[in-house]
């Protein structure tokens, strides 16, 4: 047994260094482009206009920087958190989807754009979208991408064979509240068998995303436990529909199952965001020309899209929020729209000309011309951070009397126990 | 199941055959006159102490803390674990997990020990068989899982259509919480009973068939063939493919999660360890408690490991049968 020799001690020490040499690179710098003119941006699929990208990627107009897009698949937000989390990798500029809530609680890992100059946009763009991008601490993290306003989609020749309503006017007219449109559900079901809708589950969130109150207030005090509250209104619609069963019972999980209804007729209808026609034109192309949408009882509300935000760690705040603001311009967001049909946030994109719908999903209805309108109407409310915390327990049990019969007010006693001992769990509750 | 997939045929420990005695030059000297040999393995331990070690201690430290996997984490003790067994939702999904695996396993094993004594008699087109069983093995699991939701679908699907007109009652397979087992029970079936049967095979082949000429000669069925002959020379192999099933069913994972969605499915009746645990870490950024989940099914397939362990050394006490030739 020879001892080592000085040659094969420089030689282990030096493989040693090349194999260390990468990952101690890792650690010098929280982004991910070394190049000081080079923002990072996440997106994810069609949440922004290829087109524009394909512009900023040369330079962001009045900087000098320009933007690199790097297309994330799924699990977007496992990504951004866990990249936020370990301080490597952050991206200069992210997306972040409807669930913006949930980054509430880690919202210093944000700037606040309102530092940035971000006020003198604010009217720009819908004031409730707005404030869903402030947090409770009233800092301005998320930037209005899309919006999701809501309207009520249904099948005119299915409606017209039960001898309903047809046009969407008369529709809208006949359904001002959701008893009516219940009503009208149970009529449709009676003449053809259709059901109104797929799930109850969608009608208890169509419900909340149109009311000004949800599951908790801005200090995370539970609102739903109150008598009259908005979540225990929407609560008792879906148990409403149930009862007079106009829901289909096909939960989101079982989408072909959704799609053969919507094709066939068989389920005539959805309350549903603007977003959503691009949607359906994919899964039930044959029924082409035989859609409407008719205003959803009480008012519109929104559901889904998108904001933009800046990490803590961006080496050049003022080029990031340049190129937030640039491709949010009215002009711009009416480009996205033509593009992939992002749903602008700023009204004054649909007074653009360029901006148009050019298919005949719809017959002679314009689909912008209801959403851009219902727009206007949706209210302005709060997310709480917890929310998704607690949310699935409800439509749980909603699923569970729909599908199962079980008895309304035990489904409501265990849905608001489980949210009880879930927010116990997490400290927000003591 | 998915999990392993080493060849059956265990090679039997060695103990005490060519073991070096013991040199005084051991330790860091020893490392540093063998070092291209330690460089040269050194790839897959650092990739599993960073990978592997490294997430598996972590998750111990995580499972005693409350951590949203971003900001600051606040050790909690115990807490997660007091609640872990408090939690309806979680035994839920261990009974589901098991009815699961029960629902699977049983049949499977059967049809693949079947399969396997058809395809090793004299037929035609052998080969073709022989892949054509395990191809549903290689298949995407997502591009599986819509073809078996509309295979299944309570409405317009195809098992419905069939029973309707064969003027029997429609099942709601993915809304009742019988359905939905069924259903997960039939795609791991249907995925994994060809690569059993596989298994099986080799271990068929690894059979003299001098006994079965014997048995011939005795004027034995068929039948008689496979009960008295066949299956108890397979038994080892039958112990790894129980003990493989085991792992793959108690992890069960991706058919739920592709079938049904993270929520698990109506009444979370297809809601299985496994699904809970993401379900909690990585849709509800509860990390400790995902970890705690993670831990305890560690526990319940420790329990199972002794269970099937027992079973094996049961096994080796009795008198031994003629000697298994080594597959391939």
């Amino acid at each position: 047994m020879t001892s080592p020799t000085r040659r094969a001690l420089l030689r282990a020490a030096g493989v040693t260094g090349l194999l260390t040499a990468p990952l101690a690179a890792c650690g010098t710098s929280p982004t991910i482009s070394e190049d000081p003119d080079e923002l990072v941006l996440w997106y994810w699929d069609r949440s922004a206009s290829p087109e524009l990208l394909t512009k900023a990627a040369r330079s962001i107009p009045g900087t000098a920087s320009h933007v690199r897009a790097d297309a994330i698949g799924t699990t977007f937000d496992t990504k951004l958190r866990t990249s936020l989390a370990g301080g490597a990798y952050i991206p200069d500029i992210t997306y972040i989807n409807s669930n913006n809530a949930l980054y509430f609680r880690n919202e210093n890992q944000f700037l606040d754009m309102n530092e940035l100059g971000a006020k003198e946009y604010a009217s720009d763009y819908y004031p409730w979208k707005w404030d869903l991008g402030t947090t409770p601490e009233n800092r301005f993290c998320f930037f209005p991408l899309d919006i999701g306003p809501t309207g009520f989609f249904y099948r005119q020749d299915v409606f017209e064979q039960a001898g309903l309503p047809t046009s969407p006017d008369e529709v809208s007219e006949a359904v001002r509240t959701w008893k009516d449109w219940i009503d009208l559900g149970a009529e449709l079901r009676k003449a053809t068998g259709s059901a109104l809708v797929t799930t109850a589950q969608s009608i208890y969130e169509q419900f909340l995303n149109a009311s000004a109150e949800r599951y908790l207030d801005e200090q995370d005090a539970p609102l739903y436990t109150k008598d009259g509250s908005a979540v225990r209104e929407a609560w008792d619609t879906a148990m409403a529909a149930i009862s007079a069963k106009v829901t289909a019972g096909i939960p989101e999980a079982r989408k072909t199952d959704q799609n053969a209804g919507w094709s066939s007729g068989k389920i005539a209808g959805s309350v549903n965001a603007a977003w959503w026609s691009q949607v359906l034109q994919e899964s039930a192309p044959d029924s082409e020309g035989l859609w409407r949408i008719a205003d959803q009882p009480v008012r519109p509300g929104n559901s889904g899209g998108s904001f933009a935000a800046i990490p803590h760690t961006c080496k050049d705040p003022e080029g990031a929020f340049a190129f937030i603001r640039w491709i949010n311009t009215p002009a711009h967001q009416a480009e996205a729209y033509n593009d992939v049909q992002l749903f602008p946030s700023a009204p004054d994109s649909y007074a653009s000309d360029t901006m148009k719908y050019g298919g005949r999903f719809f017959g002679d209805q314009d689909p912008l011309e209801f959403f851009s309108r219902a727009a206007e109407h949706v209210p302005t409310s709060f997310i709480s951070t917890w929310e998704s915390v607690i949310s699935g327990y409800f439509t749980l049990e909603i699923t569970n009397v729909e599908t199962a019969g079980k008895d309304p007010d035990r489904a409501w006693a265990d849905a608001t126990a489980a949210a009880e001992k879930a927010l116990r769990k997490r400290g927000v509750l003591s | 199941m998915s999990a392993l997939n080493a060849p059956p045929a265990a090679a039997p420990l060695r103990t005490g055959d060519g073991a070096v005695p013991r040199s005084r030059a051991r330790g860091w000297r020893g490392i540093l006159t063998h070092w291209p040999q330690y460089l040269a393995i050194a790839p897959f331990y650092v990739l599993f102490l960073v990978f592997g070690l490294f997430p598996i201690v972590f998750s111990i430290v995580l499972s005693f803390t409350d951590w949203d996997g971003m900001g600051d984490i606040h050790f909690a003790g115990l807490s997660q674990y007091v609640y872990l067994v408090q939690d309806s939702r979680f035994w839920n999904a261990v009974a589901n997990t098991f009815i699961i695996w029960i629902l699977s396993t049983v049949p499977m094993l059967f049809l693949a020990l079947v399969i396997a004594f058809l395809l090793h008699q004299n037929i035609r087109f052998r080969g073709i068989y022989r892949v054509a069983f395990f191809l549903p093995n290689v298949t995407s699991m997502v591009a599986m899982a819509i073809v078996f939701g509309s295979v299944f679908s309570d409405t317009f699907g195809i098992v419905n259509s069939a029973l309707t007109a064969l003027h029997l009652d429609s099942v709601p397979w993915l809304s009742s919480s019988w359905g939905i087992k069924v259903t997960i029970a039939v795609m791991v079936i249907w995925r994994f009973t060809g690569y059993n049967a596989i298994i099986y095979l080799a271990g068929l082949q690894s059979i003299p068939t001098d006994l079965y000429d014997a048995a011939k000669t005795d004027g034995a069925s068929t039948w008689q063939i496979f009960t008295r002959v066949t299956i108890p020379l397979l038994r080892p192999i039958i112990l790894f493919t129980v003990i493989t099933s085991t792992v793959g069913g108690l992890s069960l994972f991706t058919e739920p999660q592709v079938l049904l969605g993270d929520a698990g499915g109506n009444g979370e009746a297809g809601m299985t360890i496994v699904l809970y645990q993401y379900n909690q870490a990585f849709t509800q950024f509860d990390f400790g408690y995902g970890s705690a989940i993670a831990w305890a099914l560690f526990v319940l397939a420790s329990v199972f490991a002794i269970i099937n362990w027992r079973l094996l050394s049961e096994r080796s006490e009795t008198p031994r049968r003629p000697r298994t030739r080594r597959t391939r």
